[in-house]
């Protein structure tokens, strides 16, 4: 029998469950059995989440997350350092990994010491032209279903099926069929033979039961969210020019996080560590010299403190 | 009036008392109301937190408040409140709490806590005049667990529960229930509607209400990106179109006695609110639901004659 793992990292908001859900779908509509599903943590959107999808030639009866797949998805590349989210953990030996980065395969390979087959596309640029967004849902399921080597016309009604379940308006299906199909063609045909998990990071592991004390602890200090580096949640960056600023601190009181300060001549900076980039701050500046950067190369991924 | 009211937002208390970091999706507008209240709070402070998207605020080993925290089930929070606020007055009484020392209660919850599940433990509260704050951050769902229609939800409105479809056109068929009202007819001192795009409003009420011992009550109209289909950065205008087409009406009520903080000298069609939403997209595609939005639009204009500020 044959039997397909593929896991899906991306951040709340971003599309991994619509992802796998392509390309379950897809899966389907070829011929094969699927199962598709997320598993979101306690956080919201931006938070990591996970979603994954099992393809067979036969009935699946395996059920639960994959901890070992032949497919690892990183829809935001922030999450390779991400304690949490562990993408490349129990990946197999002739597996492959797909990045959305700008970087190229080596460049990725080289930052974080990745084994295996690496691919790499800047999903985010090309859902910014296309669609005008960053939600790339239907592009990471289709460079998914390439890696799988599923057929384009599978993928099409697959993501025809799946993304007009949830919008209304044409014109956003037919960009998301687009950029699909721009990114099926856009990564090269691979070949998947894999072997046992090589990439262990991290095992799933059982918390035994402990006594109320432990398992209700008391918290007796404040503010300590500040550590959980929020900042690699961005995918802009809100940036100051002062030459225009008027001091007028609208943006610092327009932001949800709390996280824009005022240096000693009155002008507001920010704390790139926890910014979520909402940028809330940008819309709201009257004086519209609060302008954004798309991150590229995120730049607070990697202090967080417990895994 | 003995309080001393804020002029502009410059003059915010420039003390933070929710910290960054918090697991809040980017853009949420209830964390802005929130952030926004506890400027106006401080810190000398309890937190009776009702189970809803805050509750993921503090998530061991991390929290992001300066003050205490109390986790309570949706159904009790004004009644752990109670519990907290007895305490403390035992204390008082016994002398084992310095008066310098007293804190405020403060409940917070969303709106499925406030409107649905926890209404009954919220009006034995307030017919005790049990004296605290409370605050609902009404984000017009159960937005924690995948946007499903609660009863704050206003009509017209698409949600996990009620899609808009073919039998169903409009989504939810139900209009958002009065709150205000309902909490009014119980008469407590203090009552008041809030926006996190109007924090010198914002403030102002709750430097109003310190003066009253008994149930002070807080309605957050929050805008939340991921239920309403927005984009996070329009978190602020959403909340100020609420307001500028008179779809929120910030107003207060002490003793039951209303009267409307900020009226829009103008008021903007609730289309503009509107279509600005995912959540109501299906009212404008793929066919303009005309007979629904002019239903909405007077639900509105019904709103603003009666309290005779529209003519
Ligand atoms: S982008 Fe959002 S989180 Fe970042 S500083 Fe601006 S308002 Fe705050
Ligand atoms: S809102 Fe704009 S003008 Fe005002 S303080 Fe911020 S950056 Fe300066
Ligand atoms: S779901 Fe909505 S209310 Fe809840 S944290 Fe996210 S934005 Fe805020």
């Amino acid at each position: 029998m044959l039997m397909l793992r593929v896991r899906f990292h991306g951040r709340g908001g971003q599309g991994a469950k619509v992802a796998s859900r392509v390309l379950g779908t897809a899966a389907f509509l070829e011929g094969y059995y699927a199962q598709d599903f997320p598993l979101y943590g306690a956080e919201r959107r931006g938070a990591p989440i996970a979603a994954f999808t099992r393809i067979a030639d036969e009935p699946i009866m395996e059920r639960g997350v994959i901890s070992e797949p032949d497919v690892v998805i990183v829809m935001d590349k922030t999450l390779l350092r991400d304690h949490q989210a562990k993408p490349l953990s129990g990946l197999k030996k002739g597996g492959v990994i797909f990045i959305n980065t700008p970087q190229s395969p080596e460049e990725a390979r080289a930052e974080y010491t990745i084994a295996g087959q690496i691919i790499t596309l800047d999903l985010t640029k090309i859902c910014l032209d296309i669609l005008q967004r960053t939600v790339i849902s239907s592009l990471a399921g289709a460079v998914a279903a390439k890696i799988v080597g599923l057929s384009e016309a599978s993928l099409k009604a697959a993501v025809e099926k799946v993304i007009s379940e949830i919008v209304t308006d044409s014109v956003i299906l037919e960009k998301n069929i687009e950029a699909a199909l721009y990114c099926f063609h856009a990564i090269p045909a691979v070949e998947l033979k894999t072997t046992e998990a090589v990439q262990m990071e991290s095992r799933v592991f059982t918390m035994p039961f402990e006594p109320a004390a432990i398992s209700s602890p008391a918290l007796n200090t404040t503010g300590t969210t500040v550590l959980r580096k929020t900042g690699n949640w961005r995918v802009f960056r809100p940036v100051w020019d002062y030459d225009a600023c008027n001091k007028c601190q609208i943006c610092v009181a327009r932001c949800p996080e709390g996280c824009i300060l005022v240096n000693e001549e009155g002008f507001p900076y920010v704390d790139y560590e926890n910014c979520k980039g909402c940028l809330i701050c940008v819309e709201e500046c009257p004086a519209k010299t609060l302008g954004k950067e798309r991150e590229v190369h995120a730049k607070a991924d990697s202090e967080e403190v417990i895994g | 009036m003995g309080i001393e009211r804020i002029k502009s937002i410059k003059d915010l208390p420039p003390e933070e008392n929710v910290f960054s970091g918090t697991p809040a999706c980017a853009g949420c507008g209830a964390l802005l109301s929130l952030r926004l209240t506890l400027k106006a709070l401080g810190r000398k402070i309890v937190i009776v937190n009702a189970a809803g998207c805050f509750t993921l605020l503090t998530i061991y080993p991390y929290t992001p408040f300066a003050n205490s925290w109390l986790y309570t089930a949706m159904a009790s929070a004004p009644a752990g409140a109670q519990g907290v606020r007895d305490a403390l007055d035992i204390l008082l009484e016994k002398g084992r709490l310095d008066p310098e020392e007293d804190l405020k209660v403060v409940v917070l919850t969303g709106d499925g806590a406030a409107y649905d599940i926890g209404l009954a433990s919220t009006s034995g509260a307030i017919y005790r005049n049990l004296d605290f704050y409370y605050l609902c951050y009404d984000n017009e769902a159960y937005g924690n667990t995948g946007f499903q229609r609660s009863g704050a939800t206003p009509f017209g409105s698409g949600t996990g529960t009620t899609p808009p479809g073919s039998v169903r056109p409009t989504g939810t068929e139900l209009p958002k229930k009065d709150l205000f009202e309902i909490w009014r007819s119980h008469k407590p001192p203090y009552l008041a509607t809030i926006s996190p795009a109007y924090p010198v409003d914002l403030i102002n009420k709750f430097k109003k209400a310190e003066q009253y011992k008994g149930p002070k009550l807080f309605i957050a109209l929050s805008p939340c990106p991921p239920g309403w289909a927005t984009d996070p950065s329009y978190t602020v205008k959403l909340a100020k179109l609420a307001v500028g087409t008179g779809v929120w009406a910030l107003k207060e009520a002490v003793y039951g006695e209303v009267s409307h903080t900020i009226v829009p000298k103008k008021f903007k069609p609730v289309e503009e609110y509107l279509k600005e939403q995912g959540r109501f997209a299906h009212l404008f595609k793929p066919v303009r639901q005309e007979e629904t939005l002019k239903k909405m639009q007077e639900m509105v204009d019904d709103y603003w004659k009666r309290h005779q500020l529209l003519l």
